[in-house]
């Protein structure tokens, strides 16, 4: 079994009966991570409500707009906020319960700071000897192998580049070779190359049998990485379950695409025939073209335009923001 | 077991470097040395001025005692302490990366004391080298009435003292600076001064009275502070109540900028 338990969506309470189910199957001790009713408030604003889920050895991605409460779930994983209701559970104990259930848990945390004016080398190696490691200075170098900084490990922290500094941080994360890893938007300020080499340590590291738990606030970041896959929004777990299934619905939606070309009316008339189209609204500047099937219309907009021999301008989704997929998904 | 325990050692000793090389890496900044330097040089710089006038100055006790009480005891430990103490949980905090000391399996008690220690360590050194550098700039190496001997070690435990109750503010709030310096300017330096009754809750108070303990001069302000057992007492329990408040405090650290 590996992922966040089977429900898709859960219309925003989370995995409800089938978490305890799946709890209660195993000994709690062997789950890497449980979420059971778990809930964070800040003053009035209610950042995490009443989140149930199970995540398991293998890679899952924490999906969610900017505010959706990512980050604050990732800290009740790490035991850095304590909930305000329910209860989290590492490996079966609260990760809140004492510095020792830091063995089992690496962080990697979104914002940038390192202290500058260490070494990468020194910064990782006090991580090490922090953590207790019986050989810290083999820790620290393996460490930096796997992320590829071993030979910059003499460089201070300070004159890092982005994608060096979230490498630096995954090092001090992962020297201890926790059984669960927690990243808050890791991608961010990586290039694309930097992305696949973050993401080939990943699959790694669950390959071996590390639960990994990411969180993004684009889908495609973690297309392919993810097996499993958690959507928040609004605090409120919108959806669970496998990649596929989520994207799935994702693509299957009804979605709006904005057409301008030469001679709007014209081509509203050509593109209302196509069965992808359901519908097509003229405005002052283009078209308004709702597509069931956003692939089969862009692949029928072409020659229906040059039949007609008409110029497109230009062809673009309207609706493809993360919020409004997600919107569609609590709404399903 | 021999093997357990010499395991152990070196874990505690291991933790406790990475610590220090974590405080110094964060409380070392180029502005908090000019900071201190000013602070250390300041009284010195009164005692050049002094032996600068020769015979014409006056009693080189007087002067020290007076100096020691009105700008090292007053002025240049506290703030001193306050600048050390403040600077390396308020900056982690702050940018986030007390996430990298407090996410370790190295007890929060360990952590505090550690760093506590490390900032009471060079806030007593610099404090005893202020005290030391002035006495030997006023008086040469005579040392009348052991008067700098005294000063030098009443300033050393007053540091470590607000050392470790800034270390401990500054866990508890964001504005852990303005706090201490609005402390030691108002009551460290007006009210516990006017007010005989407020002399056993003045740090300054018991570094007057360890001095008191262990220099023949005498002045009013040496006289009037409190005995030394309460002193020793009150430096004591500010110590360990500042360890015990920073450690709960580092269970559940203010990260304000680990996320958005």
């Amino acid at each position: 079994m590996s992922g966040v338990a089977e429900t898709v969506p859960t219309g925003g309470n989370g995995t409800g009966t089938a978490t305890a189910n799946s709890v209660a199957a195993r000994g709690a001790s062997d789950i890497p991570l449980v979420f059971d009713q778990i809930s964070h408030w800040y003053g009035d604003v209610v950042a995490v409500n009443s989140i149930n889920a199970v995540v398991n050895a293998g890679i899952t991605g924490l999906l969610g707009p900017n505010g959706a409460g990512k980050t604050t779930l990732l800290q009740l994983a790490a035991g850095l906020l304590s909930p305000s209701a329910g209860t989290v559970r590492v490996y079966g104990r609260s990760p809140a319960s004492g510095p020792s259930a830091y063995a089992d848990i690496g962080l990697v945390p979104e914002q940038e700071a390192l202290p500058g004016n260490m070494t990468a080398e020194a910064f990782v190696l006090a991580r090490a000897a922090l953590l207790g490691l019986p050989d810290i200075a083999e820790a620290t170098r393996k460490a930096l192998a796997t992320v590829e900084l071993d030979n910059v490990k003499r460089r201070k922290l300070g004159g890092f580049s982005k994608g060096m500094k979230q490498r630096a941080k995954l090092a001090a994360a992962l020297v201890h070779e926790p059984r669960l890893v927690l990243l808050d938007e890791p991608f961010n300020g990586l290039d694309p190359r930097q992305r696949v080499g973050m993401m080939r340590l990943l699959e790694a590291r669950a390959e071996q049998g590390t639960a990994v738990l990411l969180s993004s606030h684009i889908l495609e970041e973690i297309e392919g990485l993810a097996s499993r896959i958690m959507v928040m929004l609004a605090g409120r777990l919108a959806a669970t379950g496998d990649y596929r299934s989520l994207r799935r619905l994702m693509t299957d939606r009804p979605h709006t695409v904005h057409v301008r070309s030469t001679n709007d009316r014209q081509l509203a008339a050509a593109l209302i025939a196509n069965p992808t189209v359901v519908g097509v609204e003229v405005m002052t500047d283009g078209l308004s073209v709702r597509a069931t099937d956003y692939a089969g219309f862009a692949r029928a907009v072409g020659p229906a335009a040059k039949h007609l021999d008409i110029s497109v301008f230009e062809i673009k989704p309207a609706d493809e923001s993360l919020e409004h997929v997600f919107a569609y998904l609590v709404e399903k | 077991m021999a093997g357990d325990e010499t395991k152990r050692r070196v874990l505690w000793l291991a933790s406790a470097r990475a610590i220090v090389r974590l405080t110094w890496a964060r409380t070392v900044t180029p502005l908090l040395l000019v900071g201190m330097a000013v602070l250390v040089l300041l009284p010195m710089v009164f005692a050049v001025v002094f032996a600068s006038r020769g015979p014409l100055a006056g009693d080189p006790v007087v002067f020290l005692v007076e100096r020691y009480d009105q700008l090292v005891l007053a002025i240049a430990v506290p703030i001193l302490s306050l600048l050390l103490g403040t600077s390396a949980f308020a900056a982690e905090s702050n940018d986030g990366t007390l996430m990298y000391l407090v996410t370790t399996t190295t007890p929060r008690w360990w952590i505090v004391l550690v760093r506590m220690l490390f900032t009471a360590t060079v806030a007593a050194g610099l404090s005893a080298l202020a005290v030391w550098g002035s006495g030997r700039i006023a008086t040469g190496a005579s040392d009348p009435m052991s008067v700098t001997q005294a000063f030098g070690l009443a300033a050393a435990l007053g540091a470590a003292t607000y050392a470790a109750g800034f270390t401990a503010v500054a866990l508890l709030t964001k504005r852990a600076l303005v706090g201490g310096l609005a402390y030691v300017l108002f009551w460290e330096g007006i009210l516990s001064a006017t007010f005989p009754a407020l002399n056993f809750l003045s740090v300054r108070q018991w570094m007057l009275a360890v001095a008191a303990s262990m220099t023949d001069a005498t002045s009013k302000r040496l006289d009037a502070g409190p005995s030394l057992n309460a002193a020793l007492i009150g430096s004591a329990v500010v110590t360990v109540v500042a360890v015990i408040i920073a450690t709960r405090r580092l269970s559940r650290p203010r990260l304000s900028r680990i996320g958005n």
